[in-house]
């Protein structure tokens, strides 16, 4: 008996042990906020068993708490595209400009935006030249200098480092800085998306050159995880694998000091979970609501609403020789698009808060304004289809043509809401005679290359739903190159739908040389036009960007292309 | 025994080659790492092209594997694209205690990702398990001694509930209850997620506050499950001659039952809990992604929904050797629980 109380006493021993050891935080990914002066922002890292933010001030700091349903991958803007460490960016590092709750380009690190009338874009449109502000700086004090900018692009650009994505610095042919304040950048051909591609972050050279000289590559860079020095409002403070990341007000800001005095991030995978902290007041901020828990918030008090973020949810028709021989006939097309009640879909599963897109561009000035969502009309549809030729011959239900059943097979992700459209779509179009065949993919299976037998692109499927933007708020797009298609030679292109319209590939290079914007705007009202008739895409719901806001926070703006770019103005009501 | 423990583990390492080799390739079949780099954009065409030779994807698939295993800081790798190999690689490979560097959590070996989340695992399902334990034999053997009665019935009805339930609707019902309903009536309530509330601090009594809501929903089924074996193990026991010759020497009640009933029915109970060993490790999925506890299980599905390999076969590798070494203690501890079973 006394052996059994011993291995039961020893087995708690155990779980204390472990305790203590998780409550060491030894996994915290700390640093010390460089110029932090004053005491507010200069936390030590979490001692054991000690709270890792002691309350320093008997006055209430301002503390707010968001909640990510993804935890960052790491903090290098060279080493990430994932959307929530890339808008975290903005709130502790800084982009040459940013874009407000209009999405226009707002000046941050420029004393203005590049323009013909400035000087800043040359004639050709092949040259950009950015002014930098006399008055930024690191927080440590060290000041942002176009060395840094010019060393920012030496690492995307060198081998050695293993970045996401090295475009468009690709296509600089010459960089300079002629000083302490100017960048010029000089590309091969005339560059016009650049007001959403160039210079969205800065790296201090100050701090990663040496490491880079001494390791050879930042790629395993403390750095990545726990930045030392910022230039944004707020400063990283620590990051806490799978918990959470704090950050805190850099006061060596050159702009506007930030208001709150603390932001936490804490990631909470489950919608329900988050849900759930927003209604108990865990949390002040989340984003990625689901329609259907938007009026459980609204009843809690909790502010949601929605912003345009140039995503447009839409079917993406293939072309390739595997498609069915019925969507080579546009009429056939354009009856899918009338029969298949997205109007329905807007108003009952995503609660009316949206609306069917009409073009790859809506909400922006590129959607072309003469353009209606195709309707709800069975009736024009089976007389389209009848018309093509696709009859129901023996009697199954299903429209057939030379032996050929009209059956089409839709692919799209997992998520709760496409899985929803698969069956109102399925439902629809069974009432023309069209059997559509619903699948669904993990996405990092969905979205996979023609080279690494992705679904659409080796046409496994005749239909693919899913939610795109290429370079919002620019309209830029290499989707329908015919040069994009992809093959075994070239299995990486992105003509997904393997789509090749000679004018619709004609205007889209056209419009990629385009400086000025009206003329721009004009082919892409043009480019909206082929593609609506043609019912080479067709969309399904505008895929706005959703967020939900505690009660207690105000002055809260938010952007679609650049979120957090007034974070520094956000408050906390005492 | 010792020779019996040596032969298992000898015969263990071709199994670990094995068993790598197949999870590797199902890994590299199940999704493209490179078609989540492009973030909410697909990854572009130059950079997939240059990425896939960077991290050496280009590679025929045995050659990524021999690579993953011993590493390729022997050979020279072609980082620039212009076809000569030109920089000495650096991967040391698992063999010698590399397995590698995370894709996605750049500045950090896979291993010590890895490792700094099994603390936190252990922590919830070590207290999960023991819970199970001992609310499932303590249910186990009173339904068993009174059989059919309202208790039992009670109990086993309970039982099913407890079986057919998925684990996050149990989560999700609990959050709803302990955490939302409880906060709006004014009574004191649980947190809903998290390890601990980073603006208080990681204290031990944060994380036992933070710890009770994913335990019990972890046990909930899991106490189902124990009793059900633990009832019918000891309704087969109790009625052999043995138990009926003890009564009838006149022992006492409960010597009979923990002492010559309950050791013979605890052979089904050791296979049970030797199953459940590994994961301890493993952590629960569900209830660390519904609680947003940092364990491994959140860890394992955070990389595996990006491909990432390196900490994905960590953790795999890991579980394979942690299944292996828990077979071979539930081996041993059959030995101990059972005289005539003999190993030499």
């Amino acid at each position: 008996m006394l052996t059994k109380t011993k291995n039961v006493a020893f087995l708690f021993l155990v779980v204390l042990l472990l305790a203590a050891l998780a409550a060491c935080g030894g996994q915290t990914t700390t640093t010390e906020p460089a110029a932090n002066t004053g005491g507010t922002t200069t936390d030590a890292p979490a001692q054991p068993a000690a709270p890792t933010t002691a309350p320093t001030a008997p006055t209430a700091r301002k503390v707010a708490t968001f909640i990510w349903t993804q935890e960052f991958d790491n903090l290098n803007p060279m080493y990430t595209n994932m959307w929530f460490s890339a808008i975290t960016q903005q709130i502790w590092n800084a982009s040459a400009w940013n874009f407000d709750v209009d999405n226009n380009p707002n000046p941050v690190l420029v004393t203005e935006i590049p323009s013909p009338e400035n000087g800043g874009i040359s004639p050709d449109g092949r040259t950009i030249t950015i002014k930098l502000r006399d008055d930024i700086k690191w927080s440590d004090g060290t000041p942002i200098t176009s060395a840094d900018f010019i060393f920012s692009y030496e690492m995307l650009m060198n081998p050695a480092n293993t970045v996401n994505s090295t475009y468009p610095y690709s296509l600089i042919t010459e960089i300079s800085a002629p000083d302490e304040r100017t960048v010029v950048t000089t590309f091969e051909e005339p560059f016009i998306p650049w007001v959403a591609n160039l210079w969205g972050f800065v790296l201090p050279k100050h701090i990663l050159e040496p490491v880079f000289e001494a390791e050879g590559s930042l790629d395993t860079a403390p750095w990545n995880l726990a930045p030392t020095v910022s230039a944004g409002p707020y400063v990283f403070a620590e990051w806490e694998s799978g918990s959470y990341a704090r950050f805190v007000r850099n006061e060596n800001y050159y702009g506007t000091p930030a208001k709150i005095d603390e932001i936490f991030f804490r990631f909470v995978p489950d919608d329900a979970a988050q849900v759930a902290a927003l209604r108990t007041g865990t949390g002040d901020l989340g984003t990625f609501i689901s329609q259907a828990d938007i009026p459980t918030l609204e009843q809690a008090g909790i502010e949601v609403f929605a912003v345009v973020s140039g995503y447009d949810e839409g079917w993406y028709i293939y072309f390739g020789k595997e498609a069915h021989p019925a969507l080579a006939d546009k009429r056939v097309r354009q009856a899918i698009a009338m029969c298949f009640d997205r109007f329905s879909i807007n108003r009952d599963l995503l609660l009316g808060l949206t609306q069917p897109a009409v073009t790859f561009w809506d909400n922006t000035p590129y959607a072309n304004p003469n353009l209606a969502p195709w309707p709800y009309d069975p009736a024009s549809a089976n007389a389209l289809l009848d018309q093509a030729g696709w009859i129901d011959s023996n009697g199954d239900g299903v429209r057939d043509k030379d032996g050929v059943e009209l059956i089409l097979k839709h692919g799209t992700t997992t998520r709760a809401i496409r899985q929803d459209t698969q069956a109102v779509a399925q439902q629809n179009l069974a009432g023309c005679g069209i059997r559509l065949e619903p699948v669904g993919f993990a996405s990092n299976v969905f979205f996979q290359s023609y080279g690494g037998g992705g679904p659409m692109p080796t046409g496994q499927l005749d239909i693919g739903q899913w939610s795109a933007s290429e370079a919002f708020p620019d309209p830029d797009s290499s989707r329908w190159l015919c040069s994009e298609i992809p093959t075994d030679q070239y299995p990486d292109g992105v003509n997904d739908q393997k789509i090749c319209d000679e004018e619709l590939d004609r205007l889209f290079r056209l419009q990629a040389t385009q400086i000025d914007f009206e003329e721009r705007q004009k082919t892409f009202w043009r480019i909206g036009e082929i593609m609506y008739d043609n019912v080479y895409w067709l969309g399904v719901w505008q895929d706005l960007d959703t967020w939900a806001i505690s009660a207690r926070m105000e002055n809260v703006k938010i952007s679609g292309a650049s979120p957090f770019y007034s974070i520094a103005e956000w408050d906390i009501k005492q | 025994m010792t020779r019996y423990v040596i032969r298992r583990l000898l015969q263990s390492i071709p199994l670990l080659f094995v068993v790598s080799l197949i999870l590797f390739v199902l890994l590299n079949n199940i999704g493209d790492p490179l078609t989540m780099m492009g973030g909410r954009n697909p990854t572009r065409p130059e950079d997939r092209e240059r990425l896939a030779r960077q991290l050496g994807l280009d590679q025929p698939i045995l050659m990524q594997y021999v690579y993953w295993l011993v590493g390729n800081d022997w050979t020279m790798i072609d980082v620039d694209g212009d076809g000569e190999p030109e920089t000495p690689g650096r991967r040391k490979g698992v063999l010698r205690g590399d397995f590698g560097i995370s894709i996605l959590t750049r500045g950090k070996p896979a291993l010590d990702i890895i490792w700094e989340r099994i603390p936190n695992t252990l922590l919830l399902m070590i207290p999960a398990q023991i819970v199970i334990l001992v609310l499932g034999l303590g249910v186990g053997i009173y339904s068993a001694l009174r059989q059919y009665s309202w208790v039992d019935n009670a109990v086993t009805t309970l039982s099913f509930v407890g079986f057919s339930m998925p684990i996050f609707l149990i989560a999700l019902l609990s959050i709803y209850l302990f955490s939302v309903l409880f906060q709006r009536w004014g009574l004191p309530y649980l947190p809903a997620n998290g390890m601990f509330d980073p603006q208080v601090g990681k204290t031990a009594a944060q994380i036992a506050k933070h710890m009770i809501l994913p335990i019990f929903a972890i046990a909930f089924i899991d106490v189902a499950r124990y009793s059900r074996y633990v009832r019918s193990a000891m309704l087969e026991v109790m009625s052999q001659d043995y138990i009926r010759t003890a009564k009838a020497k006149g022992l006492r009640r409960v010597t009979i039952i923990m002492v010559h009933a309950l050791r013979n029915a605890s052979l089904p109970i050791i296979t049970l809990v030797g199953l459940d060993l590994p994961f301890l490790l493993a952590g629960a999925v569900v209830t660390e992604r519904i609680f947003a506890w940092p364990g491994m299980g959140r860890l394992f599905l955070d990389h595996l929904e990006r491909s990432d390999g390196a900490v994905v076969m960590g953790i795999v590798i890991l579980l394979a050797v942690a299944v292996i070494l828990s077979q071979i203690l539930t081996d041993i501890v059959y030995a101990v629980f059972d005289p005539r079973i003999r190993y030499d």
